[in-house]
This record gives C-alpha cells, sequence and structure tokens, in this order.
C-alpha cells in the first residue's frame, strides 16, 4: 500500500517534485541518531538538541504518508534508552510534537525554511518542556530549566538542516507557488 | 473539501488523533510501570546491547583526541605536577611510616578485641564512556558490565573518593549514578570526632549536604568525611567530602552542614568499581 501514484499524478506543472527515497529518510533519521549518541561535553548537555526528532519533523513535513506516529513513538523509546530516562518519556514527547507537525503539515510545507523554523520552535520548546515536567512528574528531582535552550538550539539549526536535506532529496529551498 | 494528506487513505484506518492518542496512553502506561514496576528491564536490556556497542564506537575517537591532546600538554605544567608530586611523596613517606605502626598497633588491638578484620574488598578498573544527558539524575555509563562481574549496587570510588554505585547493568556497559544527584545518600563518619552522618546529593555538581545535622554537633569547616561502611553497601574509610561550612539552624530544628565531594568525577576518565571478596562470610 504505497500511496504515491494516484495522488500525484493528478499534480501538473513544474512543481512536481519526485517523492523522497525511503533510503534517503532512514539514513538520515539513523544519521540523526548516531549524531544524538556523540559524547557531548558535559558541560553544554543543556544546548544539544533533540536531532532525531528534527529529522523526523522535517520528514513529517515533506513526507508525511511515510513518517506515520509509531516512527516517532520507536525513536523516543531510542532516545529514552539513550538518555538513561524512564521508559515513554521522550517517546510521548516525540509523538506530541510529530502529531502537531502532521496536524499543521499543510501549513508548514507551504513555507520556506525560515518561515517553518519559526513556526516550529513553539513545537520543540514545547516538547523540551514536557520532557523537564514528565521527569519532574515521575522522578521527584529538581528541574534543570536551561534545558528549554535545547528547543531553541532545534529551531536555529532547522535552517541548515532543511537546506542540506532538500539538497539530498534534490528539493527546491522555497515551495512551490501558490494558485497553481 | 479536500482530504488531508494525513488522513487515513482507506475507512479502516484510524485517524490520526485516535492513533496519537492510543499512543500516548501506551507511553503513560510505560512509564507508569517503568518507574513502579522495574517490569521493562528486559526491552531496556535489549535495546542497550544494541546501543553501547555503537556508543563506545562513537566515543573512541574523541578518546584518542583527547589522548593526542593530552600529549601535547605544556611542558612546564608538567614540570610542576612533578614538583607537586615529589613534595607529596616526601609527605607522604612519613605518612606511610607512621600508618605502618599504627596498623599493627591496630592489628594487635584488633586481636585483642576478637573482632573480624573488615571484609576485603577488590577493585575493577572502568572507563567512564558517557555523561548520561538526563537533568534529574547524574549518572555516567561505564565500559563494563555483566560481563565484567559487575553487579547492580556496587560502589564505585575513584582515586581520590566516593564517586557513586552502580544503578543499572547491562552485558557491556553499567550506569552510575554520582552521589551528588539528589536522593543519593552514603552513610559517613567524621574523621576527626567520629561522628556518624548521613551525606546526600544535592543534584549540583560540587555540592553535598549533611541534613538533619544535630544543633550540637561538633563538625567544622575542614572536616573530612569517610564512609563508615554501616550499610554494608559502601567499605568503610573511603574519603567521600569535605565540610565547606555549616549552617545554623534557622526555620528548623536542624543545622546542616554543606560539604564539597573529594572526588574528581569531572576530571578523570577511570573509575574503581569495589567489589567484596566472595570467600569473606
Amino acid at each position: 500500500m504505497k500511496p504515491r501514484n494516484p495522488a500525484r499524478l493528478m499534480q501538473r506543472g513544474p512543481e512536481l517534485i519526485a517523492p523522497a527515497g525511503l533510503r534517503l529518510i532512514a539514513g538520515s533519521l539513523l544519521a540523526a541518531v548516531l549524531l544524538s549518541l556523540l559524547p557531548w561535553p558535559r558541560a553544554g548537555l543543556w544546548l544539544v538538541p533533540e536531532f532525531p526528532l528534527m529529522v523526523l519533523l522535517y520528514w513529517n513535513t515533506h513526507e508525511p504518508r511515510r513518517t506515520p506516529l509509531r516512527l516517532a513513538f520507536g525513536l523516543g523509546l531510542l532516545a529514552d534508552v539513550g538518555h538513561g530516562v524512564l521508559f515513554g518519556i521522550h517517546a510521548l514527547a516525540y509523538l506530541a510534537a510529530s502529531f502537531l507537525a502532521l496536524m499543521v503539515q499543510r501549513r508548514l510545507a507551504n513555507f520556506g525554511p525560515y518561515g517553518q523554523a519559526l513556526q516550529l520552535a513553539p513545537i520543540f520548546l514545547g516538547m523540551k518542556l514536557l520532557i523537564v515536567l514528565l521527569g519532574l512528574a515521575m522522578t521527584q528531582g529538581v528541574a534543570d530549566w536551561r534545558q528549554l535552550a535545547g528547543g531553541l538550539v532545534a529551531a536555529l539549526l532547522w535552517l541548515p538542516m532543511c537546506l542540506l536535506l532538500n539538497r539530498l532529496a534534490g528539493r527546491p529551498d522555497e515551495p512551490p507557488s501558490p494558485g497553481s | 473539501m479536500s482530504r488531508a494528506p494525513h488522513s487515513p487513505l482507506f475507512a479502516r484506518e484510524m485517524g490520526l488523533p485516535a492513533r496519537f492518542t492510543l499512543y500516548t496512553l501506551l507511553c503513560l502506561a510505560l512509564m507508569a510501570v517503568d518507574a513502579r514496576y522495574n517490569a521493562l528491564a528486559f526491552l531496556r536490556l535489549g535495546i542497550a546491547t544494541v546501543l553501547h556497542p555503537i556508543q563506545n564506537g562513537l566515543t573512541r575517537p574523541f578518546l584518542y583526541l583527547d589522548d593526542a591532546l593530552e600529549f601535547f600538554t605544556v611542558h612546564g605544567a608538567m614540570l610542576r605536577e612533578n614538583r607537586e608530586l615529589k613534595e607529596a611523596q616526601i609527605a607522604a613517606k612519613t605518612d606511610t611510616q607512621t600508618l605502618s605502626s599504627l596498623r599493627m598497633e591496630n592489628a594487635e588491638l584488633r586481636a585483642l578485641l576478637g573482632l573480624e578484620r573488615p571484609s576485603g574488598y577488590t577493585s575493577r578498573a572502568a572507563e567512564i564512556i558517557r555523561v548520561l544527558p538526563d537533568p534529574f539524575n547524574r549518572q555516567v555509563l561505564l565500559d563494563r558490565g555483566t560481563r565484567h562481574g559487575i553487579e547492580a549496587g556496587l560502589p564505585v570510588a575513584d582515586a581520590q573518593g566516593l564517586v557513586g554505585q552502580v544503578t543499572r547493568v547491562f552485558p557491556l556497559g553499567s550506569e552510575v549514578t554520582l552521589l551528588t544527584s539528589r536522593g543519593q545518600a552514603a552513610p559517613v563518619q567524621a574523621l576527626r570526632t567520629g561522628l556518624r552522618l548521613i551525606v546526600s546529593g544535592l543534584g549540583q555538581d560540587r555540592m553535598l549536604e549533611v541534613r538533619f545535622l544535630d544543633m550540637h554537633a561538633d563538625l567544622q569547616a575542614g572536616d573530612v568525611l569517610v564512609t563508615s561502611g554501616l550499610d554494608g553497601i559502601y567499605p568503610p574509610g573511603i574519603p567521600v567530602a569535605r565540610v565547606l561550612n555549616v549552617q545554623p539552624p534557622k526555620d528548623t530544628p536542624f543545622a546542616r552542614a554543606v560539604c564539597e565531594p573529594i572526588s574528581q568525577v569531572g576530571a578523570h576518565r577511570h573509575v574503581m568499581v569495589l567489589r567484596r571478596d566472595r570467600e569473606q562470610p
């Protein structure tokens, strides 16, 4: 059940973009997971964004059919083990972010990387906030509110990541002009 | 109305909000199960077994880079360190002499009292390969696991003092919760007075505290706290913390002492996992 044909064939004109291959999607997600597993210096840990989530949201925006919610769930579980926290904390945060991005996917796809970064910033921030709050609720620790900065870093890094993945996917940086 | 791209292609598929709700419930259930019953250890074990070799491989280049940088350490720093070490050695020599006499005396006294010798501990060196980025717990990942005889609950120390305790073990790695993380505690004894206390973590890097200290307790800034060994987990006599200041009681009937941990987790890459010898009763 690959939903590539009917909808695509109906479109005409220069903005017809070939769908990204599964290998590119899987490869970029794998690279993001590896990036998140790097030994980041302890002092700057709070600045490190959730790389897998950034790549996931990129594909949510551009290939919503190929990135179902269960992908967010799986990546979140992986992040939970990588971070050494309770199962489900990152999974829930990833799910929520992916869900919101899919809900506004139509809107996001009509913006360039800058506009997307602006609109995704609240999602990244809210997701970090959710992680901190869930951690507070489940472990009764003290919250490190600096963690929220990681969400802003994710929004800042959205731009270079978009440009890179656009090149790899053979996709123009600006969205197709509306009204065609 | 045009179909949203994420709405299901066929009516049998659930809509996005429904799927999101289901997954959310699953996540909440996972969290509750993991927090309360520790029932998901096998799942974590499976994922970690795959992740750890990858993490190890990713860390290696950085470790080699560190080593290479260390190689080019400034000559002067080495000289200074050498001089300091020499001085320390002289001081240590005199200490050793008194120590050997004290040890003999101690052995005699023990024999006299008919007490058991404190059981021996063997140590196993391990390398810190990663600092886990969980803001609520201070944890590090070691490169030794059940394959190397590490068990959950074993104490971990470095060359200076107590570091923490192994909290999760995997075949090829283990997670150590540092003493500085909130909720960790160790029974200690003040070296100067023999006063028994409990020192606990605050969730900050270079700070520990003694809560509920007796108002009249004889504890001063500069006192060294060592493990008392009364809990049966930490072997006695490992330096833990140095008292920075003692705060008199304000609103509570208890005083509070702020201490600084003696171990240097940030500075070293190697730690020792201590393990009680099996042949001891």
